[in-house]
């Protein structure tokens, strides 16, 4: 049951060559666990030692692959030229690493002289970042002025491409003059932006919707599409709650 | 039409629960039953006639109830009858037991066997031979004893067939001996004494509760009878029976033997056909809420429940007699005035639940369980084995000796907690089924006694002084100084009075633990009982937010007090163009939902004191986030980038002015500014709200872009800071299972998926809809509460709405389950990329766009779920069940690491707050790919050598907000993202698990990835945390597709 529903959670993953797959190494690996038994109950109590005891339910199903990791790659080798073909390829992987692996466990450094990865580079990030106040200014300021004169560079190639070929641009200033500061909100004209939202709001509200009898209809229509397309995502739900044995209240 | 489809759906999902609920009467199974019921009969039928029965049978029993006169000769009994459940058809699945009455013959018992426990006595050895008999049956796999309602004297035989169903499993026979018309039945008024030992002085004491137990076997065949006609032929009736046993078994507090059972339950029913308050037009639901709302308004355990009710004539086969109603059984005899209120409440709860909750409270009233562990705020378990002080005075006088406990300790309890204490109860569950009753009663106390306190309120709960009576009334004051002893104390109060007193002395973050040290005062006083004893579930959980011994919250005082000084500061500020206008809090720790709220910092501050520099200063500064907003001006840029650019502006100059004004010490980035202040370092924010307005404008043009600026940001967290804030005012308990739950999280390597502000909204959830509970008041309850609602929510098909202030109306709900399922509709169309795996709404975010947007997704959040419900089980069985061990509780908090494809371990003494880790992790499985040295550029603590300088140098030198994991995590997700998941602990874990990504394009590039096998890529991520990873573990090498 708890096998199945791992199986499952994967095959949601992988396509289903690969569940085939899967299945065929449960099956394998059943066989395994009985031949082993000893071994196994030496690796649970391992486990137990660092493991959460109330998650052995996902433990469960991970458990197979772990065993493969435990340096049992000959049997490994085996089952896999059985089960699939395509699975060569990753036969050839691990024989790969293995041979990489023959210095065994890789040292890293310290990395305390070099400065391109790792702690070093955080380190020297983060005081890199921290200039003091006068130079961080400085360049704030800089990069504003060279932005500003982009943006200006910018409108001005704009405005020269444009009467490049005898045009002359007209800028259009939109609407009558502003009457709201937009930063504070205070109304500098006569009406602020509120008031002016809430009477659209009110204008919005007073459109009648049921004055031709075709708009009265698609309402309708409307509606029970609505019932309809609820009423199949309610079935589907109980469906799924079914399954989930959500019904079942033990 | 919406109501309409509401019920629809109710009615649907009922009639699915019933579905699943209801036994069948299968021909495979009708067959076992009538086997084994003839089984029975026979093996009854080859006990000898007039076999001579005396104590010998079961000498502990009759020794321990103190019965005399008991020999008889066994003859056979009157009559066997299926009864109960199975003969009405309303067995509701998982117990399937068959009720077999058997009807004790009149020959064996004398006229004045109701006297000192000769009946129960002989009834007990009455079954006794008839075990022995069952036994050689081959048709019988095993017969056990069990108690009639957990009630010892009462034994009843529990037969177990020898063929096996399986769509039945645990299917058993009890047999239930009944005393039709065996006494008279006036002797056994209420009022009489039938157990001469019981008295005070010369004068006899009534029996009440004894009489009602041989009254109960007098009136069973009877009542059965009764219950038998009216169920049948009613479809509906025998539905709203099943409904009602299913939502009282779900609820522990009530289906015990104090209270409801299923037998009680079916007497209520047909009391209301009786009483025509139920007729056959109304459906299921409709006669289940009925019952319902007559348990809330009829005091069952005062009125008495009398059967058949008073005027109807059609059941008085004994005569007249009957209609006395001194000699009417009371049905409800069972239910204790203590357990009443507590089923009132449940009933009350349910009542709303059905008014209030969405489609109907299907989930709430017959999906939820609402076992002890999850309803009762503190939970306390008794070790009473081997306690002889229990049945000093007897095992069994008017009541047993057991049930004598519970009142003792409820009643102890009531009156020493007061009003602190909402409801008390105490349940001590006996009778197991090792249960030998021929042994005598003594070992019955094996199992432990279980309390459950629910709390009036967290203010009352925590009160230090309990104000007893006034010095002057001598009389009760001498009462409470004997029944307080060495803790009442003479104290003067405020307003001039004198009066008895006790004092719990404690600091505001142990105050939770004032209820337990009040508990542990009074058992240990009044029932002497040992500390080893009680076992009280309160601050198992607290070693997870301890820091160096201490909660950290309790700096939090003092953290507020530096942000007001802070803020009338800032807004205090000339020399700037535009001046502060408000200033706000963002930090979890400003509102006490940050698991470590930051402690002083000896060194960020005006004047380092020198002195309180010590060995273990750390080398780090926390920094919290604060929001300012600028008086508004019209000379703001416009674009985005300049914007940014003239807040950082802005910051500096404000940093600036606090160091010319104040000297506070200020440190800067290009994007963040941070000052010093009293020992806490600040992160200062800009909020403009042209920055708002522009993005409104971009969704404006094209609706599903969605862009999110730093200011749509930061207003986002204002008000989620606000809101909480608020929140967490009304609920005091609301931080500490914030701080629990993002603990887990956190510890189970979650820090990824579930922001933190998604976690305060979740639990934000079980405050404002705590139905079908009422609102957790304990932390270790909320916190399981939680772990529930993670794993038990339906996030595919419904969103979790977070209503603060109550202020969701009806459109509002529809809005929001529009944007719903327009998300829901997304995802289906567009399988790739699901999105929104957890919806979670607020007033301010219907469409769930702020904290959940992108993480969890739905693979995500299936582990998630997977971890909830598992954590969540262990915790009730650690709440429930006998286990004082602290390992248990710490496993709640210790991630298994096999469950990734590979690990990557830290060096702990380089993370930069090494006391947060909870456990070195350490794994010895799997491949060991790699191994890294410790950088010796980062100390997480003040090095001697570094005091050496000035201390203003230093100061310097400190590290805001440098994390080395965060910078590891980033260096590691901008190289590898499409082929990684990185799976930490923000917190100050040691471990990080990686799990292999699929994405399509990866198979595109798989020659490049022939290169990368496992073990190389795992060293170039090792490599790019030089200094700082410990070690590398490959568990598991990622499948290649084809």
């Amino acid at each position: 049951m708890k096998k199945k529903k791992g199986n499952r959670e994967k095959a949601n993953v992988v396509d289903d060559g690969e569940a085939v797959q899967m299945v065929a190494n449960l099956i394998t690996t059943k066989e395994e666990k009985k031949k082993d038994k000893s071994s196994k109950k030496k690796r649970k109590s391992q486990e137990k030692n660092n493991a959460c005891v109330g998650i052995d339910q996902l433990g469960d199903e991970y458990e197979d692959h772990l065993q493969k990791q435990n340096g049992k790659y000959k049997k490994d080798r085996k089952m896999k030229k059985k089960d699939h073909s395509s699975s060569r390829e990753s036969e050839q992987l691990v024989e790969m690493s293995k041979a990489v692996d023959e210095d065994e466990v890789y040292e890293i450094p310290s990395g305390d002289e070099d400065c391109s990865k790792g702690m070093k580079k955080w380190l020297t990030k983060y005081h890199q970042s921290r200039p003091g106040l006068k130079v961080l200014q400085q360049r704030i300021d800089d990069f504003i002025i060279a932005h500003e004169t982009k943006l200006e560079q910018e409108r001005k190639e704009k405005e020269a491409r444009l009467t490049e070929g005898g045009w002359i641009l007209v800028e259009h200033h939109k609407g009558r003059k502003k009457t709201t500061d937009s930063e504070s909100g205070t109304t500098v004209g006569s009406v602020s932006q509120a008031v002016v939202e809430e009477k659209l709001a009110k204008k919005k509200s007073k459109e009648l919707f049921d004055f031709y009898r075709f708009q009265k209809r698609e309402a309708q229509k409307n509606e029970l599409m609505k019932l309809q397309s609820k009423f199949e995502q309610d079935k589907k739900r109980i469906q799924q709650l079914r399954a989930a044995r959500k019904f079942r209240p033990y | 039409m919406e109501t309409e489809t509401f019920i629809d759906s109710m009615d649907f999902k009922v009639q699915e629960l019933l579905k699943e609920v209801r036994l069948e009467y299968s021909p495979s199974l009708t067959k076992v039953v009538n086997d084994t019921v003839s089984a029975i009969k026979s093996a009854i039928d080859k006990i000898p006639e007039d076999l001579q029965v005396n104590a010998d049978w079961a000498p502990g029993f009759v020794r321990d109830i103190g019965a005399d006169k008991v020999e008889f000769k066994f003859k056979k009994p009157k009559s066997i009858e299926i009864g109960g459940s199975y003969s009405i058809g309303c067995v509701a699945k998982p117990d399937v037991n068959v009720d077999l009455l058997l009807r004790l013959p009149k020959e064996c018992f004398h006229e004045k066997d109701y006297l000192n426990y000769r009946y129960h006595a002989k009834r007990c050895l009455y079954l006794c031979v008839i075990k022995k008999y069952l036994k050689s049956s081959s048709s019988i796999q095993k017969v056990e004893w069990s108690a009639l309602q957990n009630e010892a004297r009462k034994p009843v035989l529990v037969v177990y067939p020898a063929v096996k169903l399986d769509e039945v499993p645990g299917l058993f026979i009890r047999i239930i001996p009944t005393a039709t018309s065996l006494f008279n039945l006036s002797k056994l008024n209420l009022k009489q004494n039938n157990v001469r030992a019981l008295n005070t002085g010369d004068v006899p004491q009534p029996t009440p509760k004894y009489n009602c137990s041989i009254l109960e076997d007098m009136f069973l065949e009877e009542n059965s009878k009764f219950v038998k006609k009216t169920f049948s032929e009613w479809e509906e009736l025998g539905e709203a029976l099943i409904l009602l046993k299913v939502w009282a078994r779900l609820r522990s507090s009530i289906y015990v033997h104090d209270c409801l059972n299923g037998f009680l339950i079916s007497v209520i029913v047909s009391y209301l056909v009786a009483q025509d308050k139920i007729n056959h037009d109304m459906k299921a639901m409709a006669i289940f809420r009925a019952a319902l709302k007559f348990i809330d308004t009829h005091p069952l355990w005062k009125h008495g429940l009398y059967f058949p009710p008073a005027g109807d004539n059609a059941f008085s086969e004994e005569g007249n007699e009957q209609h006395n109603s001194s000699t009417r059984v009371n049905l409800a005899f069972r239910i204790a005035s203590v357990a009443y209120p507590e089923l009132q409440d449940e009933v009350a709860l349910t009542l709303r639940c059905l008014e209030k909750c969405r489609d109907g409270g299907f989930e709430e009233i017959f999906a939820t369980k609402i076992d002890n562990a999850a309803k009762y705020d503190y939970c306390i378990r008794l070790n009473l084995k081997g306690n002889s002080e229990v049945y000093s005075l007897g095992f069994c006088l008017d009541d047993e000796c057991w049930r004598v406990y519970e009142q003792d300790v409820h009643c102890l309890l009531n009156q020493g907690l007061s009003d602190r204490a909402k409801f008390i109860r105490v349940i001590w569950r006996n009778t197991h089924s090792e249960f030998n009753v021929e042994n005598g009663l003594s070992g019955l106390g094996s199992e432990p006694l279980f309390i459950g306190i629910s709390v009036s309120s967290v203010e009352k709960a925590f009160r230090i002084v309990d104000i007893g009576p006034n010095a002057e009334k001598k009389d009760e004051a001498l009462m409470f100084q004997k029944f307080w002893g060495e803790k009442a104390e003479l104290r003067r109060f405020q307003d001039g009075k004198i009066s008895e007193s006790t004092v719990w002395e404690s600091e505001q973050w142990t105050r939770h633990l004032i209820l337990k040290r009040i508990i542990e005062y009074l058992l240990g006083r009044h029932l002497s009982l040992l500390k080893k004893d009680i076992v009280q579930i309160v601050d198992q959980l607290d070693f997870s937010l301890l820091h160096v011994g201490k909660d950290p919250v309790s700096y939090s005082g003092r953290l507020l007090g530096t942000f007001e000084e802070l803020s009338k500061r800032l807004r205090s500020i000339q020399d700037i163009p535009l001046r502060v206008s408000s200033v706000q809090p963002l930090d979890s720790a400003f509102r006490f939902t940050s698991v470590f709220p930051p402690e002083p910092h000896p060194m960020a501050t005006k004047r380092v004191d020198g002195a309180r520099v010590h060995n273990f200063t750390p080398f780090c500064v926390q920094s919290l986030e604060v929001m300012i907003q600028l008086e508004g001006s019209g000379n703001w840029p416009m674009d985005d980038v300049s914007i940014e650019k003239t807040k950082s502006v802005f910051l500096l100059k404000i940093a600036e002015s606090l160091h010319n004004n104040w000297g506070m010490t200020c440190t800067a980035t290009e994007e963040d500014v941070d000052v010093f202040m009293d020992g806490y370092s600040f992160r200062l924010r800009i909020l403009h709200e042209r920055g708002l307005s522009l993005v409104n404008r971009e969704i404006g043009r094209d609706q599903m872009k969605w862009v999110s600026s730093a200011d749509r940001k930061l207003f986002i967290h204002g008000q989620h800071a606000s809101m909480i804030n608020g929140l967490q005012f009304c609920y005091p308990i609301f931080g500490p299972v914030v701080r629990l739950a993002k603990r887990w999280l956190a510890s189970h390597l979650f820090s990824a998926c579930l922001a933190e502000e998604a976690v305060e909204l979740l639990v934000a959830y079980l405050f404002l809809k705590p139905l079908p509970f009422n609102v957790p008041c304990s932390r270790i309850t909320g916190f399981l509460r939680f772990l529930r609602l993670l794993a038990e929510h339906d996030w595919a098909f419904s969103p979790l709405v977070v209503d603060i202030n109550g202020d969701l109306s009806q459109n509002d709900e529809k809005e929001i389950d529009d944007y719903f399922m327009q998300s829901r509709k997304a995802d289906e169309e567009n399988t790739q990329n699901k999105s929104k795996a957890m919806f979670l709404a607020t007033a301010c975010d219907k469409a769930s766009e702020a904290w959940t947007s992108c993480s969890p997704n739905p693979l995500e959040l299936k582990r998630l779920v997977a971890y909830a419900r598992s954590s969540a089980n262990l915790l009730t069985k650690l709440i429930l069940q006998n286990q004082t061990d602290s390992h248990g509780w710490e496993c709640l908090f210790r991630t298994p690491l096999n469950l990734y494809d590979a690990v990557i371990l830290l060096h702990g003494d380089r993370l930069p707050y090494p006391k947060r880790l909870l456990f070195t992790s350490e794994l010895d499985q799997g491949r060991h790919v790699a191994h890294g040295n410790p950088s010796n550029a980062f100390h997480p603590y003040l090095l001697p050598a570094d005091m050496k300088g000035s201390l203003e140098q230093l100061k310097t030198k400190l590290m805001v907000n440098f994390d080395p994991l965060r910078c590891f995590i980033g260096d590691v997700e901008k190289e590898f993202s499409d082929g990684l998941k990185l799976w930490y602990d923000s917190l100050g874990g040691d471990a990080i698990g990686l799990t292999w990504e699929h994405s399509k394009k990866r198979e595109r590039e798989e020659s490049e990835l022939d290169r990368k096998y496992p073990v190389d890529l795992l060293r170039n991520v090792g490599e790019m945390g030089k200094g700082f990873v410990r070690d590398v573990y490959l568990l598991k090498a990622p499948r290649l597709t084809k």
